[in-house]
């Protein structure tokens, strides 16, 4: 059993309230995506949830028990947006993904530890001696899937993961996702801007506007019978919504 | 050390540290060899003028000054590296207490460094010369601790900016302390910076000791360093400027050997971060691909004519012959992901490359070859007939000019408008594209815009004249979808009610299939193909095919796999034969890896003896249809032009395709940082 | 400092104008009323950090006991340090700063009398700074650009580091030795004319010009890289237009806030180049106060300097605050 609850978070920025009174579950084994535009208050929501963001009302709960303040040591771990912000350029890819491993342990271990995570995000075990430098954003974005695995988190919450990949490489991100759900039972928030990516991924969603949590429910249901109208603003927007090409 | 063999490779690395070996030589040696001579007193010779026994002359008491100038290297040099010592480790301690001491703390230390960094060094520095009093402890003390905020203040940016990164934010999550944090993450990322501005801290710290001494206020007799000696030697000025130059040229040059240092490894850091004006990526130079006849039918009015062109930089091309035409009201997407050249292709048409980038081939708009130096004809014609739109609306507009200004200048200049008339019809823009209260936002600032408003004013700015080619650079990629529509909505009614044509550069094909007619795909700086929106489903290349099954739309089947181009774009600096796409296409052969293929129309395409599988291509392009909910049309015909010697060939099935073999040639998507190519087996 | 996640820039600064204004008015002063206090408070500070009793230490060894009494009563050191405190405030406040140990006069009167040698020293070297500098940062930015001009740059960076590590003070001793000594042409020191200026002006402006200059070239360089100068290059206006105006202003905004410190840097290199000239301001007044311990004098003059800074600070920021509108935002 993991689940991830949201309870009532509050969270302000001076004057701004960023995300207001939001309640949002994310059941055990289950991916939500969280869809919302620029300023909507989901980065600010996701990072709340790993304790990065403190709160000004509201408690996140993690099985019914609430995370301390201080953050959850590891049990809820976060992927972030952009891989070339999200890897110590000083730390060798393995020592980085062997950090967020829950105990200290043997060498020998240690390796082999490695090496089976770089193997679960299809990366050659190789890699874990190289730099960051010298990898690509989608080889990157890997690393911190696995760095963000080996902690063994109860739940994981993904920031934009593919927004900064080119579109080529984007897809595999997503299969890995997928992939990863399936055979691991992650539970997961699935947070992006992209209706389509989360379409993909995620089993329900909630669209996010201003602060506040506008619709909740299962992905399919949503996007066929969107009843806030923002729901339905953001659907007509998405290109390739009303194809054909006009001429 | 790495660093030091590039810093030795720099002219400017090497008389910097010829002079800093130079300095710390006569600092460790003088005192031994001449210590005895600068202590000699001898009374027949009181203060001798420069002579050949002695070089600068002798002081009132008859001791050589040359070799007092000399020894005094050691006193100057230690001094100076103690205040230095002093002035890191407090700034260090105070750099860094934001990050160890949480919110509330961490601002109240900002905020006092704040208030004294804003006082001079020089200032700070008497001040605690009162305190300690004078002489060489207290003017260490004094020196170091009025250098401090400086420090302090640089560490703090330095490490404020290493605690944004998501690397830290993941070390936190992981359970880090934040001590553990600072010592593990964020220290070693601001080290270099850090050794750059102590050594040339230690420049300015032994400056400033050379003013103190100078002033009285620093070392007392009968020690002496350089600043001393001048004191002394300036009373006497009239006799023997050389008793106060001396000195003096041996404090500018200890000084500029720990400046120059510094600069020359700062320079180093600033050469892998310059560079940007190569924006995209670029690929390796190889004979440009001519195809200049095509089979898209032609309207009447053609605006644009673009024939073979190319985008030169020293030792690379990253755009290598492009030919299309563009007739009136058309919409034309241009397709790619970064760093395959299409912004470069936007800027070359519109004649905006700068050099060292070249431009080759014809750009014939509407009747005029336009040239890179074409003259003030030109630049009225481009300025009142073709519009650019650019990516990132906030900094395309002049921060510090008014909105309505910046939309008026383009009337001003090349229509002759009045002040007040040009502003009248930068109001009037600013309303025809949808900007509720225009009077009052011509009056504002940017900034003051909200994103969406900001390029819709950059739109007007293209409106200002009458333009008939509109050129926008991934004008939407940087706003949100909802904005995004309204954006392009815009840019639909000005085409079609002022009958411009539009240049549409995107990295989304779904986008461009959308709002455009015809579409370039380009690759590499290649065109690989070229078709009409409508044929898209009947795609003919594995890229354009593949492309659009790897990105997810709301249509996307959920239980399959997405598909997967493996590997990345190629790196400007791999040479390429053959085909650019091969090392990721599920159709390449030895052919593909050897020989390039060249984009022609279609038909030729798919009359090629090697594609046997005409059935195999029905029943994919019908899946294709079905797919993208085209059901009910009649089944579209490419009729565009394909670079492919596989063109149209039925893909492998997707779940093929994972990317299990990360091990290709790293990304142009990761230029940033990526020097070599991650080789694994 | 928080992290703003993916806030919408564009609504929250819809009403901004007049509103930034005057948060950006009501900052800023609040900020210089904090400075101000933290000077006067330091200064107050100063003459109890000393180690030791500073009146003996003022006065000598050779001073009677009863003098150093008198002395002490006479700067109010014998009364509990809140009250000598409020009273230190009320003779900041009224103009009052105490009396000389060595001339006997009052610090107000002394400091009135030299303030406007060393203001017209200062001020007339940051303009020439300003006039040699802009120009020549400006132009060897457009010659150099792009890896071209390889010559130039590499000249003008040597040169600029060159002239501005040399302190001002060697600059001085230097000049006065080519011109006054060696030349005759100048006077060697004093303030009498014209001619008395011209070599603590240069002096004091030579470093500061090479540094601004490169400071002007950095940021000309980055600007002709943004791309609103795009934009004006997309818009067909002349390179004048082009780098006069729209590269220009912001260049010149850019290099504003480092010309600022460069600026109270100024006002403090007059300490050096005043002794060196013998310019009769309150550089040389608080080298020669120091070294005779004459704290009351050291204390107004400190204070001076101060203000004197934090003055050319305001004016600084308010300068950028009109050119470019957004720095009145609240980051």
């Amino acid at each position: 059993m993991s689940r991830l609850t949201f309870e009532n978070v509050t969270v302000r920025f001076g004057a701004l309230t960023a995300v207001n009174d939001v309640s949002l579950d994310v059941p055990d084994g289950m991916v939500v995506g969280l869809v919302g535009e620029s300023g909507s208050g989901k980065t600010t929501l996701a990072r709340a949830g790993v304790g990065l963001t403190p709160m000004q009302v509201g408690r996140v709960l993690l099985d019914g028990v609430p995370i301390p303040k201080r953050g959850s040591a590891g049990r809820v771990q976060m992927v972030f947006q952009d891989p070339y912000s999200s890897l110590d350029p000083r730390m060798r890819v393995g020592d980085a993904i062997a950090e967020a491993l829950p105990t200290p342990i043997a060498r020998a271990d240690r390796d082999d530890h490695i090496a089976h995570l770089l193997d679960l995000v299809n990366l050659n075990p190789a890699i874990g001696l190289d730099y960051p430098a010298r990898l690509s954003g989608g080889q990157r974005q890997r690393v911190a899937i696995a760095r963000a695995l080996a902690a063994q988190p109860a739940v994981l919450i993904a920031d934009e993961i593919t927004s900064a990949l080119d579109v080529s490489i984007q897809g595999s991100i997503l299969n890995l996702i997928r992939r990863l759900q399936t055979e691991l039972g992650l539970t997961m928030l699935f947070v992006s801007h992209n209706l389509a990516v989360v379409r993909y991924v995620a089993q329900r969603m909630a669209v996010m506007r201003d602060g506040i949590i506008v619709e909740e429910g299962p992905t399919a249901e949503i996007l066929e019978h969107p009843h806030d109208p923002y729901t339905k603003e953001l659907l007509a927007a998405i290109p390739g919504s009303h194809l054909p090409p006009k001429t | 050390m790495d660093g030091l063999k590039r810093v030795i490779r720099t002219p400017l690395g090497v008389a910097a540290l010829t002079m800093l070996v130079v300095v710390l030589g006569l600092a460790i040696l003088a005192p031994w060899l001449l210590g005895a001579k600068a202590a000699t007193i001898d009374t027949n010779n009181l203060l001798a003028l420069p002579s050949s026994a002695h070089w600068v002359g002798t002081d009132s008491l008859g001791r050589d000054l040359l070799a007092r100038t000399l020894v005094a290297t050691r006193l100057s040099v230690v001094l100076a590296l103690s205040a230095t010592l002093v002035s890191v480790t407090l700034g260090l301690i105070l750099g860094s207490a934001p990050a160890l001491l949480g919110h509330r703390l961490g601002r109240l230390v900002t905020a006092i460094v704040n208030i004294l960094v804003a006082f001079p060094g020089l200032l700070l520095c008497l001040f605690f010369a009162v305190i300690f009093g004078v002489g060489q402890v207290g003017a260490v003390f004094a020196i170091g601790l009025a250098g401090a905020p400086t420090f302090a203040r640089l560490c703090h940016t330095l490490v404020a900016g290493v605690e944004e990164r998501d690397y830290v934010a993941a070390a936190r999550i992981a359970g880090g302390s934040r001590a553990s944090v600072l010592v593990r993450h964020i220290l070693p990322n601001i080290a270099e910076p850090m050794v750059v501005q102590a050594t040339i801290g230690a420049g300015s710290c032994l400056l400033t000791f050379s003013g103190l001494s100078f002033l009285g206020l620093g070392v007392q007799q009968p020690a002496f360093d350089w600043g001393r000696l001048m004191n002394e030697g300036l009373n006497r000025i009239y006799l023997n400027p050389l008793a106060a130059l001396a000195p003096g040229l041996f404090v500018i040059m200890a000084g500029l050997a720990f400046n120059l240092t510094g600069e020359a490894i700062a320079r180093i850091f600033n050469v892998e971060t310059s560079g940007s004006w190569l924006a995209s990526g670029v690929v390796p130079s190889q004979p440009g691909v001519t195809a200049s006849a095509h089979g898209i039918a032609r309207s009447d009015k053609t605006v644009l004519s673009v024939n073979n062109l190319t985008v030169d930089f020293p030792g690379v091309t990253p755009v290598r012959g492009l030919s299309f035409d563009l007739h009136q009201g058309e919409a034309l997407g241009i397709v790619g992901e970064s760093g395959a050249g299409k912004t470069l292709t936007g800027l070359a048409i519109a004649q905006l490359i700068e050099p060292p980038g070249v431009v080759g081939g014809d750009v014939v708009f509407l009747g005029e070859t336009l040239r890179s130096d074409g003259g003030e004809e030109q630049r009225k014609l481009l300025g009142t007939s073709m519009a650019l739109v650019f990516q990132d609306p906030l900094s395309s507009f002049n921060p510090v000019r008014r909105v309505g200004e910046q939309l008026a200048e383009v009337s001003r200049v090349h229509q002759g408008m009045t002040r007040k008339v040009a502003w009248k019809r930068a109001v009037d823009r600013l309303r025809a594209v949808r900007i509720s209260d225009p009077e009052r936002r011509a009056e504002q600032h940017p900034h003051e815009f909200s994103g969406g408003m900001r390029q819709r004013a950059m739109i007007g700015m293209g409106l200002m004249a009458s333009p008939t080619l509109l050129i926008a650079d991934e004008p939407t990629t940087a706003l949100d979808v909802t904005v995004q529509k309204q954006v392009l909505d815009l840019l639909d009614s000005i085409r079609t009610s002022e009958q411009v044509a539009l240049i549409l550069i995107s990295h989304d094909l779904t986008l461009v299939g959308e709002r455009c007619e015809r579409i370039i795909v380009m690759y590499a700086g290649r065109v690989v193909e070229d078709l009409s929106a409508d044929a898209l489903p009947v795609a003919q290349h594995p890229y354009t095919r593949l492309l659009m099954e790897a990105v997810p739309t709301l249509a996307t089947d959920l239980d399959q796999p997405l598909a997967v181009i493996p590997g990345a774009q190629p790196e400007p600096s791999i040479e390429i034969t053959g085909c650019a796409f091969a090392p990721r296409c599920p159709l390449a052969d030895d052919i593909c890896r050897t020989s390039s293929p060249t984009l022609a129309p279609v038909a030729s395409a798919s009359g090629r003896t090697r594609n046997k599988r005409g059935l195999d291509i029905t029943v994919q392009t019908t899946r294709m249809l079905l797919r993208l909910n085209l059901g009910g049309k009649s089944t579209p015909v490419h009729t565009g032009r394909v670079a492919c010697w596989h063109a149209n060939e039925p893909l492998p099935e997707t779940s093929q395709l994972d990317d299990t073999s990360p091990s290709l040639p790293a990304s142009t998507e990761s230029t940033h940082d990526v020097d070599e190519t991650v080789v694994t087996p | 400092m928080t992290t703003l996640p993916e806030t919408s820039l564009g609504q929250e600064f819809l009403s901004a104008g007049a509103r930034g204004w005057l948060r950006f008015a009501l900052r800023r002063s609040g900020q210089l009323l904090v400075s101000l206090w933290v000077l006067v408070t330091a200064s107050f500070a100063m003459i109890h950090l000393i180690p030791g009793d500073p009146v003996r230490a003022a006065l000598g060894i050779t001073a009677s006991q009863e003098l150093v009494e008198t002395t002490r009563a006479q700067w109010g050191l014998n009364d509990p340090l809140p009250l000598q405190y409020w009273h230190f405030l009320q003779g900041v406040l009224t103009g009052h700063l105490g009396t000389s140990i060595t001339s006997r006069l009052p610090v107000a009167d002394v400091i009135s009398t030299r303030l406007a040698a060393t203001a017209e020293l200062a001020l007339a070297a940051f303009v020439l700074a300003v006039v040699i500098a802009v120009p020549i940062g400006v132009a060897v930015a457009v010659r150099t650009r792009r890896g071209r001009g390889r010559a130039l740059d590499l000249g003008f960076a040597g040169t600029s580091i060159v002239l501005g590590t040399i302190p001002d003070f060697l600059v001085g001793v230097t000049l006065v030795s080519v011109f006054s000594v060696g030349l005759h042409w100048l006077p060697v020191g004093g303030r009498t004319g014209m001619s008395s200026a011209i070599l603590p002006v240069v002096s004091l402006a030579l470093g500061p010009a090479a540094v601004l200059a490169r400071i002007v070239r950095v940021e000309m360089l980055s600007v002709l890289e943004t791309d609103y100068v795009r934009t004006a290059r997309a818009k067909r206006l002349s390179a004048a237009r082009i780098y006069l105006g729209h590269a220009l202003p912001n260049a010149v905004t850019a290099s504003l806030t480092l010309g600022g410190l460069m600026l109270s840097g100024m006002v403090a290199g007059t300490v050096l180049v005043e002794s060196v000239f013998a310019w009769p301001g309150l550089g040389s007044t608080i080298v020669s106060s120091i070294l005779v311990k004459d704290y009351p004098m050291v204390q107004g003059v400190v204070l001076v300097y101060g203000c004197g800074v934090l003055l050319i600070n305001t004016i600084c920021d308010v300068a950028l605050a009109i050119l470019d509108p957004r720095s009145t935002v609240v980051r």
